[in-house]
């Protein structure tokens, strides 16, 4: 496997907030990433630093083997991004956008443009400023999508869009996950934009990423943990973030569950039961 | 094309809501041995999600027996032996057994009324069954 992304002690503060602190991060090629963070917490931070479109205090980040100051055009040209802001021409009509970066590139997939804006109903003859942002969030996509990047990263790309775009959209990222090799990250605080897509899921908290597994795994590691007893004030539930007592029983969400002390409890004759949580849920209790 | 139905906010992650309704179409036999599954990608493309989720179940589909990859034509549904499949119904049946108690228990049932519910369940079923295969 190789490491699309190498991220080690990243720092950026803003005046005297602290946004990331020394935060480490590695990702894998081929790798689709939801990267879920309250707001606030500093996820276009994080993205612009990586893109060194807003560079970090402190740290080291490379893109694809090279040092993100020093990108080679090549390089850049593999990489494919959607900022959460509109920050396009936009006296240009999206045609004339479109062609206006095509130049830029050496390869540009323009069957796939055609589908895009007729599948998203793009008039493009409008003026940039003339579309909602809805639409201008989907001329964005396009553009990223266009030459055909082996790294994308979408900031908030569903924010603007309507639950049928936002089911489009993933499709489309379903379908470039699809093709083996395309390294995908979206940032995101609606935990059901990636529950179908993102075989990852990365939690930024505090400044670092507090948690960074497969999504699957996640799901089946951090589980309620019931235990029914009428010793359950002496019982501690191993690995457990957040518990919550009283005479009969003892309830607790873990990172973890502990199989062994499971069974030795159950031999004893007590009764511990294991609910799976829904990935909100599990977001809300690591971010807690 | 067979029909999953996927909850992504559930709990249960993907690969293993598509592992199960695969593995109860096989134990009912709604797929039959022979039978070919579509592909990963019609799949994923047809419930939006990850291919890779897919590849997963299938994966563990084959591993456990319940699936044969045949080179350049995809999944089959492999034949099932009869202690097997036995064993597979114990297994799911366990599972439900273990809900039904704790359930039971948590109802305040006790474990003579349980018994004596189930034995009178069984028995009328039995009944029915009877009277069906004579008619």
């Amino acid at each position: 496997m190789t490491t699309s992304i190498n991220i080690s002690k990243l720092s950026k503060s803003y005046k005297k907030q602290q946004v990331l602190t020394e935060l480490d991060w590695s990702i894998q090629q081929g790798d689709v990433i939801g990267l879920l963070g309250k707001n606030g917490a500093g996820k276009s931070t994080l993205i612009s630093a990586i893109l060194n479109i807003n560079p970090a205090d402190s740290g080291s980040v490379s893109l694809l083997g090279e040092d993100n100051k020093t990108l080679s055009s090549q390089t850049k040209a593999k990489i494919g991004y959607v900022p959460q802001i509109n920050d396009e021409i936009t006296w240009l009509t999206v045609k004339e956008l479109i062609l206006f970066k095509k130049q830029f590139y050496c390869h540009w997939n323009d069957s796939k443009v055609e589908e895009l804006i007729s599948r998203w109903e793009i008039d493009t003859h409008k003026k940039m400023s003339e579309l909602s942002v809805g639409q201008g969030q989907r001329v964005l996509i396009i553009l990223a999508l266009a030459h055909d990047p082996d790294l994308m990263i979408f900031d908030e790309p569903a924010a603007a869009l309507d639950p049928a775009g936002r089911r489009d959209f993933l499709k489309e990222i379903v379908n470039l996950a699809a093709e083996e090799n395309k390294t995908i990250i979206f940032s995101t605080h609606i935990t059901s934009d990636l529950e179908r897509v993102a075989n990852k899921v990365a939690i930024l908290h505090q400044g670092k990423i507090c948690h960074f597994d497969d999504l699957d795994n996640v799901k089946e590691s951090v589980v309620k943990v019931s235990v029914i007893s009428d010793q359950a004030n002496n019982i501690t539930i191993p690995h457990a973030i957040n518990t919550n007592q009283n005479s009969q029983r003892v309830n607790g969400v873990v990172t973890q569950v502990d199989l062994q002390w499971k069974k030795a409890l159950e031999n004893q004759g007590h009764q511990v039961d294991i609910t799976p949580m829904s990935l909100e849920d599990i977001f809300l209790e690591l971010t807690a | 094309m067979i029909q999953f139905n996927i909850e992504a906010s559930s709990g249960i992650p993907i690969y293993k809501q598509v592992f199960e309704q695969v593995e109860r179409m096989i134990n009912n036999a709604y797929l039959v041995e022979g039978t070919f599954l579509p592909s990963v990608r019609q799949v994923a493309n047809a419930i939006d999600v990850n291919p890779m989720t897919i590849s997963k179940a299938y994966g563990l589909l084959e591993e456990r027996g319940y699936l044969t990859r045949l080179r350049g034509k995809g999944m089959m549904v492999a034949h099932q032996t009869e202690e097997r499949s036995k064993k597979e119904k114990m297994m799911i049946l366990d599972k439900m057994i273990t809900e039904l108690v704790s359930g039971a228990m948590q109802m305040g049932i006790n474990k003579q009324e349980l018994m004596t519910l189930i034995a009178e369940k069984v028995e009328k079923q039995d009944s029915a069954d009877n009277i069906n295969s004579q008619g």
